[in-house]
C-alpha cells in the first residue's frame, strides 16, 4: 500500500495540472472558440486552415528552424573545444567553469534587455564601437534587418548557452576512464589526434543528448526574440522586422493571448508543434546515435 | 616544444576572451544602472556613474519589493511542492517492489516528453475555472508535478540508499512514513538541495507562463514587472538596468556559493542519460 499512496501525489497533481490540461487542449483543438462566445465543432478545420492557408505559421516554423541552424551547431562546437580546454587546465578550472555558466542561470528578461541594447540602432554600444573603429560609416540597423535580427538572437541563445553546453561536456569527459589516454600515449597518439579519435567518440551519448535537447528546446524558442523586440525599444513589435524573427511559440502566444483570443486554432498551433517535436527528437536520434544502438 | 606552447598561450588567451564576453553584459547592466537615464545615450558608459541613488528611488517607488516578495513565494512554494511530489514518488519507484512499478515508471518517463506549452490554453482555462485566473497560483501549481524531478530522484534514491538500512529500520518497527521522514530524507540532502536550486531558478526566471496568466500589477512576478517598468512609466533605461541588476545579482551569488552542488545537478540528467 505504501508505494502506492507515495506515488499517488505526483500522480494526482500531473493529471489534474498537466495532463487534463493537455486533453483539453486538443479538445479545443477541434473547436473554433474566442473564449467567451459557444463553442462550435469544427473538426479538423483548424489544422487544416493552419497548414494551407496561413503563410506566417509556416514562416515562423521556417524561421524557427533557420535560427536552430545558426545556434545549435556553433554551440555544440565551441561548447565541446571550451569544455576539452578547460578540462586539461590544473589550475582555474572551477573558475572557467563558473564564469562561464553564469549567463545560462540569468533571466531571459535580462538577456533581451542587455542585447537590446547592444545591438540598437543609434544608442547600442555595437554600433558606437564599430563607427569608431573605423569599420562601419555609419551604424548599422541590426535589429531591423531580416538576418540581422535572426543572427543576434542565435547569438544570445549561444551566449546563454554556451557554458551549459560546456560543463555537460566537462562531465562526459570525466567519465572518461584515465587508462585510455594512457593506452593511447603508448602508441604515439597525440593532441588532436587523440581528441578526434578518443574523446570525440566517447563523448558520444552526451552529444546525443545535447543534440536531442537542444532541437526540443529549439523549437520552443520564444523568450529571447519575444523579449528582444519587447524590452529595450518598448514598442512591442510582434516577430520582428517583417515576422522574421517570429518563432512558432509567439505566433502561439500571439494567436491566443496577445493580438488574439483564438483558442481553438491556437492550440491546433500547439498541437502541431508537439508533433513537429517527437518527429524532429526521433529524427536527431536517429542521425546522432552511434551505430550499434539503432538495432 | 616551441609550439606546443604558443598553442597553449593561444588557448589561454581565447579563454579569457570568451569568459570575458561571458561576463560582459553583466558588466554593462550593472554600469548602466548606475547613471542617469539621458546620459546613457550620450556616450559609452564603461565607468560606474553616480546616479545609484535616485535610480534606486524610482525602482523602489514602483512597488519593486511587493515583487520581489511576489517572486520569492513563487519560487520557495514552488520548490517546496515540486521537491515533495518528486522525492515521494521517487522513494515509491526507487525502493519498492509493487504491481505497476513498470507503468508507474514508463509514465514518468513519458511525462518528461511533453512540453508544458502544449496544455497552455487548456491550463489557463482551468485555472479561471477554479476562479485562481489572476494571482500567483497558476505559476506555483505547474510546478506541482515536475516531472524532471521524478526522473532526477528516482535515480538519485537508487544510487544513494541503502536497502539494508531500509530492512533494518523496518525489523527495528519504524512505521514506513517514519523512515521516509528520519532516514531517506536526511541521506537525501545534496539530491533535494540540487533539485531545490534547479526549481528555483526555473521558476525566479519563468517568463512565458506569467506573462500570459497575470496582469494585475499587483501579482506582477519579476521578469513581468521589468519588462513593464517604463512602459507604464517614463522611459526610464537606467532605472530598468538597476531593477535587472537587483534581480539577476542575488541569483547569481547564490549560484557561486553553491557552485560546486549546482553543476552536479545540471549534469546529473545528462551523464546518466
Amino acid at each position: 500500500m505504501w508505494p502506492y499512496l507515495f506515488a499517488l501525489p505526483f500522480v494526482l497533481a500531473y493529471a489534474a495540472f498537466q495532463l487534463y490540461p493537455v486533453i483539453y487542449s486538443f479538445v479545443l483543438s477541434l473547436h473554433d472558440w474566442n473564449g467567451i462566445s459557444e463553442k462550435t465543432y469544427i473538426g479538423f478545420k483548424n489544422y487544416v486552415q493552419l497548414w494551407t492557408n496561413d503563410p506566417l505559421f509556416i514562416k515562423s516554423l521556417w524561421n524557427t528552424l533557420i535560427m536552430m541552424l545558426m545556434f545549435i551547431p556553433l554551440t555544440l562546437i565551441l561548447g565541446l573545444v571550451l569544455a576539452y580546454w578547460t578540462f586539461q587546465l590544473t589550475r582555474g578550472k572551477r573558475l572557467f567553469q563558473t564564469i562561464n555558466v553564469l549567463p545560462y542561470i540569468t533571466t531571459p528578461v535580462a538577456i533581451g534587455f542587455i542585447f537590446s541594447y547592444l545591438f540598437d540602432w543609434q544608442t547600442g554600444l555595437v554600433n558606437l564601437l564599430l563607427t569608431k573603429f573605423g569599420w562601419l560609416q555609419e551604424g548599422f540597423y541590426w535589429l531591423q534587418d531580416p538576418w540581422g535580427s535572426r543572427a543576434i538572437i542565435a547569438l544570445m541563445v549561444i551566449w546563454r548557452n554556451l557554458g551549459y553546453f560546456m560543463i555537460i561536456f566537462m562531465a562526459g569527459m570525466t567519465v572518461i576512464p584515465q587508462d585510455v589516454y594512457e593506452a593511447a600515449k603508448m602508441d604515439g597518439s597525440t593532441g588532436l589526434h587523440t581528441f578526434r579519435k578518443i574523446t570525440m567518440p566517447l563523448l558520444r551519448n552526451i552529444t546525443v543528448f545535447l543534440v536531442v535537447t537542444s532541437v526540443i528546446g529549439g523549437l520552443q524558442l520564444f523568450d529571447e526574440p519575444k523579449l528582444l523586440y519587447g524590452g529595450w525599444s518598448g514598442s512591442a513589435q510582434v516577430g520582428g522586422p517583417d515576422n522574421t524573427a517570429l518563432t512558432v511559440i509567439w505566433k502561439f502566444v500571439d494567436e491566443s493571448f496577445i493580438s488574439n483570443t483564438r483558442f481553438g486554432y491556437a492550440s491546433s498551433i500547439a498541437y502541431s508543434l508537439f508533433v513537429i517535436i517527437v518527429f524532429f527528437s526521433i529524427l536527431s536520434y536517429r542521425l546522432t546515435a552511434p551505430k550499434e544502438d539503432k538495432r | 616544444m616551441n609550439a606546443a606552447k604558443t598553442a597553449k598561450t593561444l588557448m589561454w588567451i581565447c579563454l579569457v576572451v570568451i569568459s570575458a564576453l561571458s561576463l560582459f553584459p553583466f558588466y554593462i547592466m550593472i554600469v548602466m544602472g548606475t547613471h542617469y537615464n539621458e546620459d546613457l545615450f550620450k556616450g559609452i558608459p564603461i565607468l560606474p556613474g553616480d546616479y545609484l541613488a535616485d535610480n534606486l528611488k524610482t525602482v523602489m517607488s514602483a512597488d519593486f519589493m511587493s515583487v520581489y516578495l511576489n517572486s520569492l513565494i513563487v519560487s520557495v512554494v514552488s520548490v517546496v511542492l515540486a521537491t515533495l511530489t518528486s522525492t515521494l514518488i521517487g522513494y515509491a519507484l526507487a525502493k519498492f517492489e509493487f504491481r505497476g512499478r513498470k507503468a508507474l515508471q514508463t509514465f514518468v518517463v513519458l511525462t518528461m516528453m511533453v512540453p508544458t506549452q502544449v496544455g497552455l490554453i487548456g491550463y489557463i482555462i482551468e485555472m479561471r475555472n477554479l476562479g485562481v485566473g489572476n494571482t500567483l497560483w497558476p505559476v506555483i501549481l505547474v510546478w506541482a508535478a515536475f516531472p524532471f524531478g521524478a526522473f532526477f530522484m528516482v535515480q538519485f534514491i537508487r544510487d544513494s540508499i541503502p536497502n539494508d538500512l531500509l530492512e533494518c529500520a523496518r525489523i527495528d518497527g519504524c512505521s514506513e512514513p517514519g523512515i521516509f521522514v528520519r532516514i531517506v530524507l536526511p541521506i537525501m540532502k545534496p539530491g533535494l538541495a540540487t533539485l531545490a536550486t534547479l526549481v528555483f531558478l526555473w521558476s525566479w526566471n519563468n517568463y512565458l507562463l506569467p506573462l500570459v496568466t497575470i496582469n494585475k500589477s499587483e501579482w506582477y512576478t519579476l521578469p513581468i514587472f521589468i519588462s513593464n517598468l517604463g512602459i507604464v512609466h517614463r522611459t526610464d533605461y537606467a532605472a530598468r538596468m538597476l531593477a535587472l541588476t537587483l534581480t539577476t545579482v542575488p541569483v547569481l551569488i547564490l549560484f557561486v556559493l553553491g557552485s560546486k552542488t549546482f553543476m552536479k545537478g545540471l549534469t546529473a540528467g545528462a551523464v546518466k542519460g
